[in-house]
């Protein structure tokens, strides 16, 4: 048994290593992508099941954004909701037999981690300037700037450590209990590993709106005391 | 363990065109068709609100309607009861004034026939009188009769002054009698006439048996009426003038 802890290359493009996580990942990406461009050409005012599915969708993710910014959701929907899309799409890729989620190996997860890393930057920048964005690592005082410009990559790598881990652990379970069970014992396995997958796309979804929120108030102005 | 440094590019490259990609695909079309049902449902709302308002008030304008009626009618039935009170009044001042008059022209009718029944029996009185005075004089002595006429008629003619007298005799004169006077009454006529004139006068002599009893002299402005008839005359209209009185009464 090969350890989750290595990739090996589906094909090597010269030196570019084509990873079984990057063909799986393009899958999603077509399955997502056709899936919302069938429903797009569908949408109508009287919705279909799917159609209300996805309006059902795209309303809790607002709701989400909304609850935490306490601000208009558009700017953060599709950056989260497609997270979330991903990521939960990724985790469940382990029901099918012989696939190894994306996010089981580390690539994965630690370039979503990056991207949040670098929306978190953008979205900083674009809520307070530049100016505010840095200025928000002197908070509360500039004794804390080391601190704050750790605990900011800090983050990131907890959310890639945590997203790698409960998704690596549940699949290196499934497959060892598999290998010595039979077929159907790793079933209930499974099924947890379904409702992981979901809660680990959830909170990676939550804590990167929540990062996200707090460089941008960070790098607003601070109130004047009256 | 290993980290492959290309598929941690190639995975984040995916993320982000699979974030475009959606964004353009999914996100934002649901999300557009989401606001175009909330605009649809709050134009819908508005229409029905609208809608609403124009309800009540098409309500409040029957409400008003009828209360408008309901005072209509009960002025249509006020003026209804004051014309009714109206014509009642007109008609009962019209029966009134019918009635009274109808009971003013009964009255004249009444008297009228009291008048004429009254008039009719003063007739039938006086034909009866006559007849009776008629029958009566045939039982008298005729000469001795006519004497006292003709004395009757010389104190008559005493009476007038001696002027009236002259202008008298110088008239045409008719003696009229009720009988045939034969040549010596006539005579002692015109001696009496010629005693009381003062000399002897001329007249036509006439007879008249309508006259019951008596001798009468006319002229064109002087009649001195001495007869039974006449005096019958007399007593009817003093009985009529005595009737009018207590009719007055």
């Amino acid at each position: 048994m090969e350890s989750p802890l290595e990739s090996l290359p589906l094909v090597m493009l010269g030196p570019v290593p084509i990873m079984a996580s990057v063909v799986v990942t393009w899958a999603i990406m077509a399955l997502l992508v056709l899936g919302a461009a069938l429903l797009a050409r569908r949408l109508r005012l009287v919705p279909s099941r799917v159609q209300t599915a996805a309006e059902l969708l795209v309303g809790t993710v607002d709701s989400q954004i909304r609850d935490v910014t306490g601000a208009p959701p558009a700017p953060y929907r599709a950056f989260v909701g497609t997270l979330f899309l991903f990521i939960l799409m990724a985790n469940w890729a382990s029901l099918i037999p012989g696939i190894t989620p994306p996010t089981a190996t580390m690539e994965t997860p630690a370039a979503l981690a990056a991207l949040v890393f670098v929306a978190i930057i953008h979205f900083g920048i674009r809520g307070g300037g530049l100016r505010g964005f840095l200025r928000g690592f002197a908070r509360p005082n500039p004794v804390m700037i080391p601190l704050n410009m750790l605990e900011s990559l800090t983050r990131s790598v907890s959310m890639f450590v945590r997203l790698f881990g409960n998704v690596m652990s549940g699949v290196f379970v499934i497959a060892i209990v598999g290998s010595l069970a039979a077929l159907l014992v790793p079933i209930p396995l499974m099924v947890l590993d379904l409702l992981t997958g979901a809660v680990q796309a959830y909170i990676f979804a939550v804590l990167s709106m929540v990062f996200i929120t707090s460089a941008v108030e960070k790098g607003q102005p601070e109130p004047k005391d009256i | 363990m290993t980290f492959d440094v290309w598929t941690l590019g190639f995975q984040a490259v995916n993320v982000l065109v699979l974030v475009w990609l959606l964004h353009r695909l999914f996100w934002t079309p649901v999300a557009a068709m989401i606001a175009a049902r909330q605009a649809a449902a709050a134009t819908l709302l508005d229409e029905a609100g609208a809608k609403r308002a124009e309800a009540e008030a098409a309500l409040a304008g029957i409400a008003a309607t009828r209360a408008g009626l309901a005072a209509e009618r009960d002025a249509m039935l006020d003026r209804a009861r004051q014309d009714a009170a109206a014509a009642r009044e007109t008609l009962l001042a019209e029966a009134r004034t019918e009635a009274e008059a109808l009971h003013d022209t009964a009255k004249a009718a009444r008297i009228r026939a009291a008048a004429t029944l009254k008039a009719h029996a003063m007739d039938e009185a006086q034909m009866l009188a006559v007849t009776i005075a008629g029958r009566l004089v045939a039982r008298l002595d005729g000469p001795a009769t006519e004497a006292a006429f003709l004395g009757w008629l010389v104190q008559g003619l005493a009476a007038l002054s001696g002027p009236e007298r002259a202008a008298l005799a110088a008239e045409d004169l008719e003696l009229v009698s009720a009988t045939e006077q034969d040549i010596p009454a006539q005579e002692r006529i015109r001696a009496a006439l010629a005693t009381v004139f003062g000399a002897p006068v001329v007249f036509a002599l006439r007879t008249d048996p309508a006259l019951i009893a008596g001798l009468e002299l006319h002229a064109p402005h002087f009649s001195l009426r001495n007869s039974w008839r006449a005096d019958l005359a007399r007593i009817a209209a003093a009985l009529g003038e005595t009737d009018g009185l207590s009719d007055a009464a």
